[in-house]
């Protein structure tokens, strides 16, 4: 038996290799149809994710602040329960403290941030100039801007009276002017650093906004447990964020997946039909094969080896272009890099392996069925 | 139904021109439907993503400092404007020309709001008063509904919706429900801080927005006006519109519009950048200043643009796609016919007479699929369109063009391979079985 | 019944109908072993049913079949495929070879699906039919008569009890016409048992009997 086998595998190798347009045709059929399985799955089970970091866009999703909304916090309180915060979906958490001050008898508002991570938490802020890089720089909202005639480059001199009711004056210099449309447009907004060394009072925080890439109820969770671990603290959902995103993401998911699965049913039919079309051109073969006192059932076992093979070796080859074509697409929609999910590989390849069998059996047992006798005798 | 038809088409002696035909309308009906979502997808995200609610804040020019003074925690920055906001207001009869500017029809919602301080028992409290479900008849003819429900969807609202047809009738927020022992259908009395005016008001629904708005109570426009003492007039309102996604014009002309080009304005000009639209509302109502919202209108452009982006290379995959499967059946069927073809060749035919009627013949065959396919695209971006957003996706026509052109282009270039082959075919050599 | 035995082909009262159309009726034919048979006829007068009828590629309507004492009447689809496997060797116009396969290869494929492939003796086969340095080209790089040499060689390489020729030269050239007869005639003489159907009396001179078809009806054995 082993002599036949080897020849089994010869034959199909030879056709395989010696009709090397049309299985050239049959392969990049299978492949398209893999590598359109292979990205199509891998961006379906990635775009949810890389769109709620698009989302984060929005801003904060959650702030913290004193339970009741009433008095400050210190950084040590802020950071235990920021610990409670899931490190891979967390965006930014960026602390706040609201100062009044004053610049030439005239009250204003100063908060004090960390730039670093306000980017993060507020990335919609409109910065016409620079961000501050340095102590002693800061922005200016831009209604204040206008009312006092600020512009970039320029200095001022912020001063006030602290807790204690000790005068504190420092001089800024504006590198930029924000406006977002909101309340920040009517404040000063300093480093959270410089504000503590401006006032000599350090670790007072009226509130800070994390932003993470969970949904509602997850936020609702997070919520809850800085309630029951810090009654000190109150971890509030921003639910005008939260649930507008739960609704437009889960619309867009569901059409993501929708126009996948259609794409990936009718790409199955186009893999489908090449396969039928490939095996319905050796109707004679198959003809000659029983002719020769072939069995059905052999004629079609190894018809349909040959689709394995094709599926198999379609299915890697959809894998790799696939995974290239992924990446592509996260890269140029998502200016990000695609977390490669390996084990999607061999079932690209089971499927693309199984709808080529499929494909294959109805015209083999159709051409099978024939009687040599008609396919062989004619033109 | 596939198998059915694949069964079919096997057992006609025409079985290989149905299965083209299947394979072109699948591609066709594909295209189309990607095509139709593609063309409509921004106009329906953009409809979802009013979830988020106004994008653009109107307030009288002298207020500009004041922001949005009721939309975010943590705001203590407004005493000192409290005296600004007294000398500055907006005539409400003035509103309507919002919905008249050149993006008229871009303006999906907008609602004005007046605050005023009221006295129930000893606690003193913002009343805000807005439209809820106000009827404007303009000038051009048209009829406008609109009101500030549909621009806060993330309220969670329990009972009656407020409505103009009842002027009592008022929503409060959870906390102060709470605090007061209020509940949907009981009646309370509000005192004017300033005038002492004394109004019973029923409570019509309690209402949670997360957010500074739970401690207050919203009421008819005409309600608040009364109670404030300012009939007629409104201190902001918000305004709701679809815009296209900023880009870098947009952001320059944002600066200033006057350091744009002339042919830099028209386009900025008409086009629905939320900063023209801001512009155009300034424009026609003198004595405003419209700021839009930064967090929303970003974020919009943002989601708007990668939205559109993946939709726009799925379609481009799933046209590759198709074109690649036909283009093989339309090779694999030419081939097949090498003995019929080298007959035709041997009877006398050129190359070229050969070359057009095996082109014709699969073009009828494209054609008949493609219409098919068409129509079966109608029908799958409907689907889409109600499975997803709840509204049907409506094709533009600017498809069937495209559509044509890819039938056209798909066919032939799939033809090419195998015409090569029929030019090279000598006649002999496929008559005697090579 | 010891008749029979000793005929390798009887055929009795056999009628082959398509709808409205006899293509054969009441045949009668016995054919002993080592016989060479021609069968002639018109285009339409039914001779290729009746070879398909004998290669066990169709069934007769009415009428018994006997081949090597069996009656192919009585058998199922699956067991007249073992006869065509076991007995019959089966030589076609258009030759039928596998394109992607060797000359020699093409041989193996019938002992594949008869037993064991065994390509010392396929090679032999091809040395038969003179084709043993041509064992690895493939059937495009061989001329009509070489593949019809192919044919032959894959159609006794199982040594059958009957071997079908329909049409033997009919795509052939005249010097290869009678290198094909040669080899016929190698066979004959080596005990083979052969049926050939054609239209060409040149053909069909070659045999030891011909027997003329008209509309279905034997109308002359000689």
């Amino acid at each position: 038996m082993s002599k036949n086998s080897f020849f089994l595998a010869r034959m199909l190798m030879w056709s395989l290799l010696r009709r090397r347009s049309r299985l050239l045709i049959a392969l990049l059929g299978v492949t398209i149809g893999a590598t359109v399985l292979f990205s199509l799955v891998t961006l379906c089970y990635d775009i949810p994710r890389q769109l709620s970091r698009e989302f984060r866009s929005y801003g904060a999703n959650l702030v913290f602040v004193k339970a009741g909304g009433v008095g400050r916090m210190s950084l040590a309180e802020l950071n235990q329960a920021a610990a409670l915060l899931p490190a891979e979906q967390l965006v930014g958490l960026t602390p706040l403290r609201y100062e009044s001050v004053r610049n030439h008898m005239l009250p204003y508002t100063a908060v004090g941030v960390d730039f670093e991570e306000a980017r993060k938490t507020s990335p919609y802020w409109r910065v016409e100039g620079v961000w501050p890089a340095r102590s002693g720089e800061m922005l200016a909202g831009s209604d204040v801007a206008e009312k006092i005639r600020l512009t970039p480059g320029q200095s001022l001199t912020l001063d006030g009276r602290n807790e204690a009711q000790e005068r504190y004056d420092k001089e800024f210099k504006v590198t930029g002017i924000v406006s977002t449309g909101g309340v920040e447009d009517g404040f000063m907004v300093i480093s959270l650093s410089d504000m503590e060394e401006m006032t000599g009072e350090a670790d007072r925080l009226d509130l800070a906004e994390a932003s993470l890439t969970s949904n509602s109820a997850a936020l609702s969770e997070i919520s809850a447990q800085v309630k029951a671990r810090f009654p000190g603290l109150e971890a509030r959902p921003v639910t005008r964020v939260a649930s507008s995103e739960e609704t437009v993401l889960s619309k867009l998911t569901a059409l993501v997946y929708l126009v996948s699965l259609v794409v990936l049913s009718l790409t199955m039919i186009c893999v489908a039909t090449t396969m039928m079309t490939v095996v319905l051109e050796r109707r004679r073969e198959i003809g000659l094969k029983k002719a020769l006192g072939a069995e059905n059932r052999r004629v079609a076992r190894e018809f349909l080896a040959e689709g394995l093979i094709l599926g198999v070796l379609g299915g890697f080859l959809g894998s790799v272009c696939g995974l290239f074509l992924a990446g592509a697409v996260s890269a140029s929609v998502f200016g990000r890099a695609l977390t490669p999910e390996p084990q999607l590989a061999p079932i690209t390849i089971a499927v693309s392996a199984v709808v080529t069998i499929v494909a294959c059996l109805a015209p083999v047992r159709r051409a099978v069925d024939v009687e040599p006798a008609l396919v062989l005798r004619g033109e | 139904m596939f198998w059915k038809m694949v069964a079919g088409a096997l057992r006609r002696q025409k079985g290989k021109h149905v299965m083209i035909a299947f394979t072109v309308g699948l591609g066709v009906s594909l295209a189309t439907a990607m095509l139709g979502v593609m063309f409509d997808i921004g106009d329906k995200v953009n409809q979802e993503l009013k979830a988020y609610g106004a994008n653009l804040n109107v307030i009288p020019r002298g207020a500009s400092l004041l922001g949005d003074k009721y939309q975010l925690a943590g705001d203590d920055g407004g005493e000192a404007a409290e005296e600004v906001l007294a000398a500055n207001y907006i005539r409400e009869d003035e509103l309507y020309k919002i919905k008249m500017i050149f993006w008229a029809y871009n303006i999906v919602d907008f609602s004005p709001y007046l605050t005023a301080r009221v006295k129930v028992g000893n606690e003193e409290i913002n009343l805000v008063g807005a439209w809820f479900n106000k009827h404007l008849s303009l000038p051009t003819g048209d009829e406008v509904d609109t009101g500030m429900a549909s621009m806060k969807s993330w309220w969670k609202i329990e009972g009656q919706p407020v409505d103009e047809a009842f002027p009592d009738g008022v929503m409060v927020g959870r906390n102060l429900a709470g605090k007061l022992k209020l509940a949907p259908g009981s009646t309370f009395e509000a005192a004017a801080a300033d005038s002492g005016l004394v109004k019973t008001l029923t409570v019509r629904s309690v209402f949670s927005s997360g957010g500074e708005e739970d401690d207050e109570i919203f009421a008819p426009l005409a309600l608040a006006q009364e109670l404030a003492g300012k009939p007629g007039l409104v201190q902001r309102v918000e305004v709701s519109a679809l815009t296209t996604p900023e880009n870098d014009l947009a952001r320059k002309a944002a600066q200033n519009p006057d350091h744009l080009s002339r042919q830099e304005w028209d386009t900025w000009y008409c086009t629905a950048y939320i900063s023209s639209i801001a512009y155009q509302i300034e424009e026609i109502m003198p004595g405003v200043r419209v700021k839009p919202v930064m967090r929303v209108a970003e974020s919009e452009g943002t989601i708007l643009h990668k939205t559109q982006l993946m939709i726009v290379l799925l379609t481009i995959l799933t046209l590759l796609c198709s074109a690649l499967a036909i283009s093989n059946l339309v090779t694999a069927n030419i081939m097949e016919r090498s003995v019929e073809i080298g007959l035709m060749k041997a009877l006398g035919a050129t190359n070229l007479s050969v070359s057009l009627l095996v082109l014709t013949e699969m073009l009828i065959v494209a054609f008949m699929g493609g219409v098919c396919g068409y129509l079966a695209g109608l029908g799958l971006a409907r689907f889409i369109g109600l499975a997803v957003f709840g509204t049907s996706v409506e094709v533009k026509t600017v498809v069937i063009p495209i559509t044509v052109l890819m039938i056209l282009a798909v066919t032939l270039l799939g033809s090419l391979p195998s015409l090569r082959s029929i030019l090279h075919l000598r006649p002999t050599e496929v008559l005697h079985g090579r | 019944m010891s008749e029979s035995a000793r005929n390798i082909l009887e055929i009795t009262d056999v009628s082959k109908i398509y709808g409205p159309l006899k293509a054969l009726e009441t045949i009668n034919l016995t054919v002993p072993p080592g016989q060479w048979l021609a069968i002639m006829g018109p285009s339409g007068s039914g001779k290729t049913t009746l070879m398909n009828i004998i290669g066990c590629l169709d069934t007769a309507s009415e009428g018994a079949v006997r081949l090597d004492g069996l009656n192919l009447a009585q058998l199922t689809r699956a067991e007249l495929t073992g006869i065509r496997r076991e007995a019959i060797g089966l030589i076609f116009q258009q030759f039928h070879l596998i394109s992607y396969l060797t000359a020699l290869e093409n041989v193996m494929v019938a002992q594949f699906y008869h037993s064991m492939v065994d390509e010392g003796e396929a090679l032999a086969a091809l040395e038969r039919v003179g084709l043993a340095d041509r064992a690895k080209h493939l059937p495009r790089q061989l001329s009509g008569g070489e593949q019809q040499r192919v044919c032959i060689a894959r159609a006794l390489i199982n040594h059958p009890k009957i071997i079908l020729a329909d049409e033997p030269t009919g795509n052939l050239d005249e010097a290869n016409e009678s290198l094909v007869m040669d080899i016929l005639h190698n066979l004959h003489q080596a005990g083979s048992t052969i049926v050939v159907v054609t239209h060409a009396p040149e053909v069909a001179a070659h045999a030891e009997r011909v027997i003329v078809l008209e509309h279905g009806r034997v109308v002359s054995d000689k």
